[in-house]
């Protein structure tokens, strides 16, 4: 970091890097008509391998493309010096603020430890999620193995940093030692950086910070936080998350090559991506008073993220991805289950070929339309798998005392229920290739709506070019900028999905709309069971809706109740869906199914070409 | 003169006509009571043996006139040559009149003395203010035994479909992992109980009731204790369970111990972990709240059968801030533990709770079995209450849905 405390509340431009595994992005973010927007865009290969080995090697070039990109508009825009970014900006040179975000090498690793797996464990699982982590394992007193079963796991892992919690502030002792222990034993190793001992932070009872001390203080670089759970009804998780940051950037991106030089360029402390992508979720969904669904699906992993009642949760699904995990989407859904969202006659052994091929050719894209289907109907198994895995996740919290009255008597209800409730979710943000780059949005939002069902009424967007990681670490430290440039350059909205729930007989009718549109015209429709149907409305013009469910049905204000709102368009506008929420069932003879599928495809102009040559 | 003879004819007729009636209810009020009609006597049938029925219908003097008081059945072996008037009778039974001629009438004369296989007679007296007449039956009866009681032939059929159904569900659950249970959020919470307790540092305590093995509720906690003492051991956390019943302890003590072998720890157990109190309800009370007060246990299992003291443990239980989780089938005590637990298994779901705990899919199964078996009581108890109600209306039903037929095969 070049300079500490700076104000950077009058930041005149922002330069923002992601650091990838095999692509570094910058953006240049500046303020135009007194408003912060995205202007421009580089991108360039990273380089931390060989033959460069200098992370900031890649940075250079990206942010080079952005200022030949820049010099476009303005012939005397500059932003590097030769080998060095230029802050703060001083007239047409320069930026004023410099940050990044990095996942390159994996990312960071963590094992975390708890004594109860479903308690801290969880709590601790948690913090290192939300902080951008990936935990290779959960090691709990209660998870069923022996002791030299987790010292040998611990060695096989090679984790970059343990966070290790258990107990509640004046609680058990004897299990967290027991863990700190096992952790002693197993003398483990940092992945990177051999000669340094492996970051341990201990974030647990604090009547044991002593015992802890004495058993890991001298084979662990160790740290010792705030309680991760002080009592079981609150979680105490910034502590945790804060040294999580501050060791990967001490441990993890000093020994990465030319990290070093990196980190004193930024104005901030550098970010895991995932954890960049959590804090503009975080942002946005507080400023805007939102609960939010982001969804950021790649070739390995597919991240999860959700704010509900202001709670935030990620979750990292590291076996369900587009191109070296696709087979493992089919193994975990089962082909009947891809096979479902084909909208065309398939033999499974087919598909199950043509799956195989994505995978032992990871990098190669669709090049027909029938591909393209096909890799958007695994596309939806794998965002509805890690979607059942976030909802299993994020989850109250579990071992709270209840207080009841006789009411409950036939209803009560337990702890640790989820977080999701997908009636109140006001807005879904897509990212990753097969959501921002499909060729057409209407593609993306009912891959959304399909994977996710949600339910009521939904507002439906993508990332346009990933800079969701880069607003994340701006909101660090310039949270306006970071909400302006994530509403009006990040995302591309593309309407709203309006989804009756309730169980209803087939063909009847699930509700009734009336819209009153921005220049006046009305129009009323009538939603069917099994049909969906879409209707154009701009983003920037809202029409006025009155909607009013059958009996039984809920839009949002309760069973049967009618309710009248504003609609967001984009640029796919309204789609209505009749296909039923609680339950959603597809037909199961496949010729209806298929039927179905492309009478709802053409509904929503999701390939319409195709439709069009068919007929 | 011819007007004089008819007079003196008339007066003599008429002085006739009276003694005639005279004479007759005079005769009535001395004769003895007319015997009984249609006496039957037989087997008594879905016996053991050693019983006979005896029907008749009344003497036709039974009734309002008061002329018969009772009547008297009496019983004689029947010997080979003896003629029945000579047969010695013992008197078995006295009955009282009918007061009316339209009932029939039985007795069922049951007694070790009536030998099975055996003929005997009987006789009935019927017994007036003016005198005795009596009835034998000259036909002997034998007492025999039935295999079958055909009288629970509904009751047989209603088993062996529960059994049918019980069974197959148990074979059906066997293999298949896939057996829905309706989620009870007091079961889950077990594991959440302990892992409270495992966190905080603090002891479990589990109260097994206030009654003796004989009570099926007590064996139910006693079942649980099992499953709760096998979390203890693996998460390495006290258990403190204070009885009142001796037996219950000696029974705990083994079901604790199994769990604590069966779970790869015997080393954490000690047989002061079950430990006696006393068997006054309410000592035993306030025993069990001064442990609460002085260990401060996190969590805090109460199952089994509980009277008055359920509300001042539950209290004690949640101001010391613990996890409760009660489980009983005292309706009386449900509202309690409703109130001041976390989470309370009713009835049957604490019952059912070690099966559901173990996840062993046999008991799952039978479970399941139970549950469609309810389902049937529940229509068919549906159906009849329709029926009923219809029947009450006057409601034309067809002839198949005749009750009196329903009846006879019950009855049969």
């Amino acid at each position: 970091m070049s300079e500490q405390k700076r104000d950077f509340s009058n930041a005149r431009s922002i330069l923002a890097t992601d650091c990838g595994s095999t692509t570094t992005k910058a953006i240049l973010i500046e303020l135009v008509d007194g408003e912060y927007r995205q202007t421009f865009r580089g991108e360039a290969p990273t380089t931390v391998e060989a033959p460069f080995e200098d992370v900031t090697r890649g940075v250079l070039n990206s942010v080079l493309e952005v200022e030949e990109l820049a010099r476009t508009r303005n012939d005397n825009r500059r932003i590097l010096n030769g080998e060095e970014i230029i802050t703060p900006q001083d007239g047409d040179s320069g930026v004023d603020i410099y940050i990044s975000t990095s996942s390159a090498g994996g990312g960071l690793q963590m094992m975390v430890a708890g004594v109860v797996k479903s308690m801290t464990g969880e709590s601790a699982e948690r913090a290192a999620l939300g902080a951008g982590a990936i935990v290779m394992d959960v090691l709990a007193s209660n998870d069923g193995r022996l002791p030299h079963e987790k010292i040998s796991r611990i060695r096989q892992l090679r984790p970059d940093m343990i966070l290790l919690s258990g107990g509640i502030d004046g609680g058990t002792v004897s299990h967290v030692v027991e863990l700190a222990e096992i952790l002693h034993a197993a003398n483990p190793k940092p992945r990177l950086g051999m000669s340094y001992k492996l970051p341990v932070i201990y974030a647990g009872n604090k009547e044991a910070k002593q015992t802890i001390w004495e058993t890991l203080g001298s084979v662990t670089d160790l740290k010792i936080v705030d309680n991760i759970r002080p009592v079981l009804e609150r979680e105490n998780l910034q502590p945790s998350r804060d040294e999580i940051h501050e060791l990967f950037m001490e441990h993890v991106m000093a020994q990465a090559p030319g990290y070093k030089k990196l980190m004193s360029w930024t104005d901030a402390p550098i970010m895991p991506t995932p954890g960049a992508v959590g804090a503009i979720i975080q942002t946005v969904a507080k400023l805007m008073d939102i609960s939010v669904v982001g969804v950021d699906i790649g070739g390995a992993t597919t991240d999860m993220f959700s704010v509900f009642d202001g709670i935030f949760n990620r979750t990292v699904s590291a076996n369900l991805g587009m191109s070296y995990s696709v087979c493992n989407v089919l193994a975990e859904a089962s082909l009947p289950n891809v096979l479902r969202w084909v909208p065309m006659e398939m033999d499974e052994t087919e598909l199950m070929n043509r799956i195989g091929n994505k995978m032992i050719r990871p990098t190669t894209i669709p090049q027909a339309m029938e591909e393209l289907k096909i890799e958007q109907a695994i596309a939806r198994e794998a965002l509805r798998l890690s979607f059942v895995q976030h909802k299993q996740f994020a989850v109250g919290l579990k071992g709270v005392q209840k207080e009841r009255t006789i009411s409950d008597a036939f209803d009560q209800s337990g702890s640790g229920e989820t977080l999701v409730d997908m009636m109140n979710l006001d807005l879904m943000v897509g990212s990753g290739g097969v959501l921002s780059h499909a060729p057409r949005r209407h593609q993306s939002a009912r891959m959304m709506i399909d994977a996710f069902l949600p339910e009521g009424i939904t507002q439906l967007a993508v990332d346009s070019i990933f800079m969701m990681p880069h607003l994340g670490v701006l909101s660090t430290v310039h949270e306006k900028a970071a909400t302006e440039v994530f509403t009006k350059d990040c995302l591309i909205y593309l309407g709203s999905c309006i989804a009756p729930v309730g169980p209803i007989k087939p063909g009847k009718k699930m509700l009734d709309i009336s819209l009153t549109f921005a220049d006046g015209k009305t129009e009323t429709h009538e939603l069917m069971q099994g049909d969906m149907f879409s209707i154009q409305v701009a983003y920037e013009e809202p029409v006025k809706a009155v909607l009013k469910p059958a009996k039984g049905l809920d839009i949002g204000a309760g069973k049967a109740q009618e309710i009248t709102t504003e609609l967001q368009g984009g640029l796919v506008g309204l789609i209505f869906d009749g296909r039923g929420r609680q339950p959603f069932v597809l037909p199961e003879d496949p010729t209806t199914r298929v039927a179905k599928l492309q009478e709802w495809s053409l509904a929503t102009a999701e390939y319409p070409e195709t439709e069009t040559a068919a007929e | 003169m011819k007007a004089r003879f008819a007079r003196f004819t008339a007066l003599a007729l008429l002085l006739c006509l009276t003694a005639i009636t005279v004479t007759s209810a005079l005769a009535q009020d001395t004769a003895p009571p007319a015997p009984v009609q249609e006496v039957i006597a037989e087997d008594n049938p879905n016996d053991r043996g050693h019983a006979v029925l005896v029907r008749w219908h009344p003497s036709p003097d039974d009734g309002t006139t008061g002329r018969v008081t009772e009547y008297r059945i009496y019983r004689a072996r029947c010997l080979p040559g003896v003629q029945p008037e000579v047969a010695e009778f013992e008197r078995v039974s006295i009955c009282s009149p009918a007061l009316g001629v339209g009932a029939e009438l039985d007795f069922v004369d049951v007694s070790d003395e009536i030998e099975n296989g055996i003929p005997y007679l009987y006789k009935i007296e019927t017994h007036g203010s003016a005198g005795v007449s009596s009835t034998i039956i000259d036909e002997p009866v034998i007492a025999t035994a039935q295999w079958f009681d055909k009288s629970r032939l509904t009751m047989l059929i209603a088993i062996l479909i529960a059994s049918s159904v019980i069974i197959y569900w148990i074979q059906k659950a066997q293999g298949n992992t896939n057996i829905y249970l309706r989620p009870v959020a007091g079961l889950k919470a077990f594991d959440e109980a302990v892992g409270r307790a495992t966190e905080m540092g603090q002891p479990v305590l589990f109260v097994p009731g206030i009654m003796d093995m004989d009570q099926i509720e007590t064996l139910a906690g006693v079942s649980i204790l099992g499953y709760v003492a096998n979390m203890t051991s693996r998460y390495e956390t006290k258990l403190e369970v204070p009885v009142s019943r001796s037996l219950v302890m000696a029974h705990a003590r083994e079901v604790v111990k199994e769990s604590y072998l069966s779970s790869g720890r015997p080393d954490l157990y000690h047989d002061d972990m079950i430990h006696y109190l006393t068997d006054d309800q309410f000592a035993y009370a306030a025993a069990v709240d001064g442990i609460m007060l002085r260990d401060k246990p996190a969590a805090c299992f109460y199952q089994g059968k509980f009277y008055a003291e359920s509300l001042i443990l539950a209290e004690t239980g949640n101001s010391i801030g613990a996890i409760q989780i009660a489980g009983t089938a005292s309706p009386a005590q449900l509202p309690f533990f409703i109130t001041a637990c976390d989470y309370t298994l009713i009835g049957e779901e604490f019952f059912a709770a070690s099966a559901y705990l173990s996840n062993d899919m046999r008991h799952i199964g039978s479970i399941r079995g139970q549950d469609s078996i309810k389902m049937l009581f529940m229509i068919a108890l549906a159906i009849g209450t329709i029926y009923v109600s219809l029947a009450c209306l006057g409601v034309p039903l067809p002839n198949w849905l005749d009750m009196s037929l329903i009846l006879d095969v019950s009855g049969s």
